[in-house]
């Protein structure tokens, strides 16, 4: 029953999507040039960055979704919270086991008190949090009603944590910082680039499909709850 | 009749709540000989090797936060498990009051249970550690316990009512809470240090400041929000 329009839009985000990861890897890989001091190993920031970019907008979805569910009490508002939820988590696990290998040869350490590594740490566990919170719930209304609560307060609180951590000691490279004195050449940035619009395509691909199979699950109980009423 | 206002309702809850523990001591025996436990191991593990040529003033700090930060937990979950199995919470729902003010008084109660520990705990470390405070610097420490203990209370009691309605314990309540009040956390350690290395509070301007504004955000979200967990 979906409209042709949608169908149509879906169809161009996958064959994007698909085009757009082989282009990424051939950037990472083969079009941007080696860096002088860290040498190979710098290429996983070609997939690093952009994961930690996704995340970051899957939580602002999240935020987003979290507070109209809370406003409208509609639950494809709440389905749309679990597909960012869990994409979210995807890419901050992503970002969380990049980091460290990169880390290990650049800084001669795999983890160290630093503000984006904490707070990416602390988004993880809070993300894991509120799926948990959703499972243990006794009824679907109750779960949506904490996990949208719950995804209001992770997106004030990544940024609050961040904020904290920098204070207190920073060592991450600033990549962009402001007025920066060109360290990225250009053909790094245009690979930079490739691969970000490349996995953010993949993560709208993503929480595309996870909300369109969450919208069949809680239809599916829907169905069953009013067979259910029927049958008393 | 009219129905109370804001403050009586939040006064009355926050009456009934100490009463209760006036009377069993239910909660401030459970995390008071928690964090005695705590401390305790912290001398263990600080004894010997490494740590010895640490003073008291460098490992008081962090010795109280911690043991402040899981004994709250024990406390909060304790004292949201009271409520759970009365099934008091939904009535106190039913009841003709503002929700925001069945939080207020409830974390009214929290925040005093918290600091009769503290009233505990800060003369055990300093003596466990062998620190001193001289005159003035007990109110400067009383003020930064006072900051830094209201946030953790402000977000416990909503992440207390957000656990204890989908009945699980202690666990679930750490994992929300002890990595959303990071910024808390390095505040009161980094304000902490301070006072007892006999600096003045205005080196740590910054953190006090953030403490502050951390606690009135999550003590507005955990207001709007409230009465989306008590919800049926």
């Amino acid at each position: 029953m979906r409209r042709s329009g949608t169908r149509f839009l879906d169809a161009t985000l996958l064959a994007a999507t698909i085009a757009a990861i082989p282009a990424a890897i051939w950037a990472a890989m083969l079009y941007a040039p080696t860096e002088q001091t860290m040498g190979a190993v710098q290429r996983i920031f070609y997939f690093h960055v952009p994961s930690a970019m996704v995340a970051y907008l899957s939580v602002a979805v999240l935020l987003t979704s979290s507070i109209v569910y809370l406003a409208k009490r509609d639950l494809k508002w709440d389905d749309l919270s679990l597909a960012a939820t869990e994409v979210a988590l995807v890419f901050c696990t992503l970002v969380l086991i990049t980091g460290p290998i990169w880390a290990r040869p650049a800084w001669g350490t795999w983890w160290t008190w630093e503000a984006r590594l904490i707070s990416t740490l602390v988004l993880e566990i809070l993300l894991l949090a509120a799926l948990l919170v959703r499972r243990y719930a006794s009824n679907r209304d109750l779960g949506a009603r904490l996990a949208a609560i719950l995804g209001i307060t992770i997106a004030a609180d990544v940024y609050v944590v961040h904020k904290a951590v920098e204070w207190w000691r920073g060592m991450h490279p600033q990549v962009f910082k402001e007025g920066g004195k060109g360290s990225i050449q250009t053909e790094m940035q245009t690979a930079l680039l490739i691969c970000t619009v490349s996995i953010t395509l993949l993560c709208v691909l993503l929480i595309r499909l996870r909300y369109r199979t969450a919208r069949i699950e809680t239809r599916t109980q829907t169905m069953i709850l009013e067979r259910a009423e029927e049958g008393d | 009749m009219n129905p109370p206002g804001f403050l009586t309702s939040s006064w009355l809850v926050a009456r009934k709540d100490m009463l209760l523990e006036w009377r069993t001591l239910d909660t401030w025996s459970s995390s008071a000989i928690f964090a005695v436990v705590v401390l305790l191991v912290f001398q263990f593990a600080v004894a010997g090797g490494a740590a010895q040529q640490l003073t008291g003033a460098d490992l008081v700090p962090g010795v109280l936060w911690l043991a402040i930060a899981f004994s709250s937990v024990v406390g909060i979950a304790r004292s949201m498990d009271s409520e759970r199995q009365g099934d008091t919470l939904s009535a106190l729902f039913r009841s003709p009051v503002d929700r925001g003010a069945i939080y207020a008084g409830k974390l009214v109660a929290n925040c005093i249970k918290l600091a009769a520990l503290e009233l505990v705990l800060v003369p055990l470390a300093i003596v466990f550690f062998n620190a001193s405070l001289a005159g003035f610097a007990w109110l400067k420490l009383i003020l930064v316990l006072a900051l830094c203990s209201f946030g953790l209370c402000a977000l416990g009691t909503l992440f207390g009512a957000i656990v204890s309605r989908v009945g699980r314990g202690e666990a679930l309540l750490a994992t929300l809470l002890l990595p959303s009040a990071t910024p808390l956390l390095l505040a009161g350690v980094t304000a902490t240090a301070a006072v007892f290395h006999g600096d003045e509070l205005t080196t740590v301007t910054r953190w006090l400041g953030m403490a502050l504004g951390f606690d009135l955000l999550y003590f507005f979200l955990a207001l709007a929000t409230f009465e989306f967990v008590l919800e049926e």
